[in-house]
């Protein structure tokens, strides 16, 4: 008789943490391809295409890199709070605000600002509205423990419905007074905007988004804030005991996080849309975040690195739409997410445990 | 004020608590078995399109119900697997079970987005008691799936409370150590219960592609329901007729909009902040309901989200 059972490995390494998430997307593409088959595509004709329109010409990488704007953003406000066991998985909603804010902004002050100022001013107001956004549910977490989880994804969908009203259901400020058929937001000037790379549409937001990454690894590495949260998220009493403010600590990270969901809105807003765009939801940056994050392991680096593969993934489905023959649903790279997402998780355990196989000879009576 | 406007809007709302009444049941007997599974959305999803597409080629509105729960009780087994087995994060294993729902559902349902689906679930009038006023069209005149939701609710009651294999599985939510001492097999009751919990979710997502939205859309049809619904367990303290209770005053909510504009009465609130109410709704109820010290004291499964090891324990 054979048995399986997991056991605990001694000794980890550093490949380890690399090959699991490579595996995972690996296992992703085959299972993904048993879908495609179901429907009718030849998976491999789908995934050569995918990867020749995101990732081999000058058009597809830099397409890639402006969609890897919000997703590193995102992927940060979900890392630095999913390490310490805290699930914010309302950087969707956090990301609509920051394009409120940050739209309200570039339309209400950075008109007539230089360009540095102007794209400036829409970053930080949209900081503001994610964090904004955030704090009920940091409040409630910290004061009552109400699950940060189920109301943060309910203030999506109020932020969801507070975007549409703000575009479809009045003449606020926000919506373009000359698009009564079919509204629309009103576009901030062109001085407002992030430049754009030669002929491309990847826009200064790349270095931003970089850069910031840097800032929340050394906020992690180096302050005694990132201390706090590390401690917190290791223990709650393990904190409580050595003096940490454990209530302020779990408000500043939900805060930090719902900020950069709101900077991936006003990255978007002033490199992309230049506008509020109320169709929000149908991008879903703000949970592909999610998988950002976790793939990464919640390492700032990586996070820029998966960043671009699944920004790239995102952009195929469009360009896969150019194929002959049966239109490929731009879902595929969806799908194919939700499956990377899926098989690293299950992936993860290996690096902390291997598989032992136990045979056990049992004894035959005579 | 406009009695049989109010009335109506009661009536419907009965209707729409049954979707968040199933998904509830099910993450409450997930839940009990100490698993907590977040996937709601994505089982719900994967049960509305599946059953969506067994009733347009079939026409059968009951096989379609039915292998669209199935369908949700084996997406919920990816769940079962990586937290039970594997011993992954329950969170994360749930948020991942979202969206990959949410991709996989809309990528099967690419080719029937938007189109109708003309078969639905017909009212049954029982007898003289749909005459009484106010409660006959409330309880007494609605489709096979309100009863057949209200009997399940009272089914979970009795199996919990009445039977070896419900002791059984609060023993497992509360204590798997002591369960696996007396001889529970702790994993395969984790097992049936996350998938019983997948079945009920693929059952509400099925009921609202046949019965309640005209057609499948991957964004209009579950529209956050599966959320509600895990608030809604917190909301019920984990039992199964308070589910009932709560599920209605959601279902309400959702259905106030259509009231409250027709009602002269009423102040002239925009259609999407009347929108916004069945989630502002679930904000207040959880934060007042799902409180630490309150949800231990309401009966919250004590092993809720730790996975069972037995070599650590």
């Amino acid at each position: 008789m054979i048995r399986f059972g997991l056991e605990r490995r001694l000794e980890r390494h550093w490949w380890q943490s690399v090959l699991t998430p490579l595996l995972s997307i690996l296992a992703a593409f085959a299972a993904g391809a048993i879908f495609l088959l179901i429907k009718g595509f030849d998976p491999i004709t789908v995934y050569r295409e995918l990867f020749k329109a995101s990732f081999t010409s000058k058009f597809g990488i830099t397409d890639s890199l402006t969609i890897a704007v919000p997703l590193i953003l995102t992927g940060l406000a979900a890392a630095v709070v999913f390490r310490m066991n805290i699930f914010n998985i309302g950087a969707e909603g956090q990301l609509y605000l920051g394009a409120i804010f940050g739209s309200w902004a570039g339309l209400a002050i950075s008109d007539g600002l230089p360009t540095l100022l102007g794209v400036g001013v829409i970053l930080i107001a949209g900081a503001i509205g994610g964090a904004l956004w955030a704090a009920p549910a940091a409040i409630f977490k910290a004061y009552f423990g109400t699950s940060e989880i189920i109301t943060t994804l309910m203030l999506t969908f109020i932020a969801l419905f507070l975007m549409r009203y703000l575009i479809f259901g009045s003449n606020s400020y926000w919506r373009d007074p000359e698009s009564t058929n079919f509204p629309q937001g009103k576009k901030i000037s062109p001085e407002a905007r992030f430049e754009l790379w030669g002929d491309t549409r990847l826009h200064w937001g790349i270095v931003v988004a970089v850069a910031i990454a840097l800032v929340v690894w050394a906020m992690i590495r180096f302050t005694s804030l990132g201390y706090d949260m590390n401690v917190v998220g290791s223990s709650d009493a393990a904190a409580r005991y050595s003096g940490i403010p454990v209530r302020r600590t779990v408000i500043l990270a939900l805060l930090i996080s719902g900020a950069l969901g709101g900077l991936a809105g006003a990255t978007e807003v002033a490199g992309r849309a230049y506008a509020l765009d109320p169709n929000g939801l149908e991008l879903g940056l703000g949970f592909t975040g999610i998988v950002v994050a976790a793939l990464a392991r919640y390492n700032p680096f990586a996070i820029i690195l998966v960043a671009t593969f699944l920004g790239g993934l995102r952009n195929a489905g469009v360009a896969l739409q150019g194929l002959p023959g049966d239109r490929i649903p731009v879902e595929v790279s969806l799908m194919l997410q939700g499956a990377i997402l899926l098989f690293a998780i299950g992936g993860e355990i290996f690096s902390h445990h291997r598989l032992r196989i136990t045979r056990i000879n049992q004894a035959l009576p005579a | 004020m406009n009695d049989t406007a109010f009335i109506l809007t009661l009536a419907a709302a009965v209707g729409a608590a049954v979707p968040i009444a199933l998904a509830a049941l099910g993450e409450l007997l997930a839940e009990k078995s100490g698993v907590l599974n977040l996937g709601v959305e994505g089982m719900m999803l994967i049960g509305a399109v599946v059953a969506f597409q067994v009733g347009d080629s079939s026409g059968s509105l009951w096989l379609a119900l039915l292998v669209g729960s199935i369908a949700g009780a084996l997406f919920s087994s990816i769940h079962a697997f990586l937290t039970v087995t594997l011993r992954a994060n329950q969170i994360v294993s749930g948020l991942a079970l979202v969206i990959f729902g949410t991709g996989l559902s809309t990528f099967i349902g690419k080719s029937i987005e938007g189109k109708p689906l003309d078969t639905d679930f017909t009212p049954i009038e029982l007898g003289p008691l749909a005459d009484i006023p106010v409660l006959g069209p409330l309880l007494f005149d609605q489709d096979p799936m309100v009863y057949a939701t209200i009997g399940i609710a009272i089914g979970i009651t009795l199996y919990l409370n009445r039977t070896k294999a419900g002791l059984a599985l609060r023993a497992v939510g509360e204590s798997p150590g002591t369960a696996d001492t007396m001889g529970v097999a702790v994993a395969a009751t984790r097992y049936v219960h996350v998938m019983l919990g997948g079945l009920l979710a693929g059952m509400a997502g099925a009921y609202l592609v046949l019965g309640q939205v005209p057609s499948w859309s991957q964004d209009g049809t579950t529209a956050g329901i599966g959320w509600i619904a895990l608030a809604l367990v917190v909301f019920a303290s984990w039992r199964p007729l308070r589910v009932l209770l709560g599920a209605f005053l959601f279902g309400f909510a959702r259905r106030a909009n259509f009231w409250l504009q027709g009602e002269d009465w009423a102040p002239d609130i925009p259609a999407e902040f009347l929108s916004m109410l069945p989630y502002l709704l679930t904000i207040g109820v959880l934060v007042v309901w799902g409180s630490r010290d309150l949800r231990l004291r309401v009966g919250a499964p004590s092993a809720l989200g730790v996975p069972y090891d037995r070599d650590e324990r």
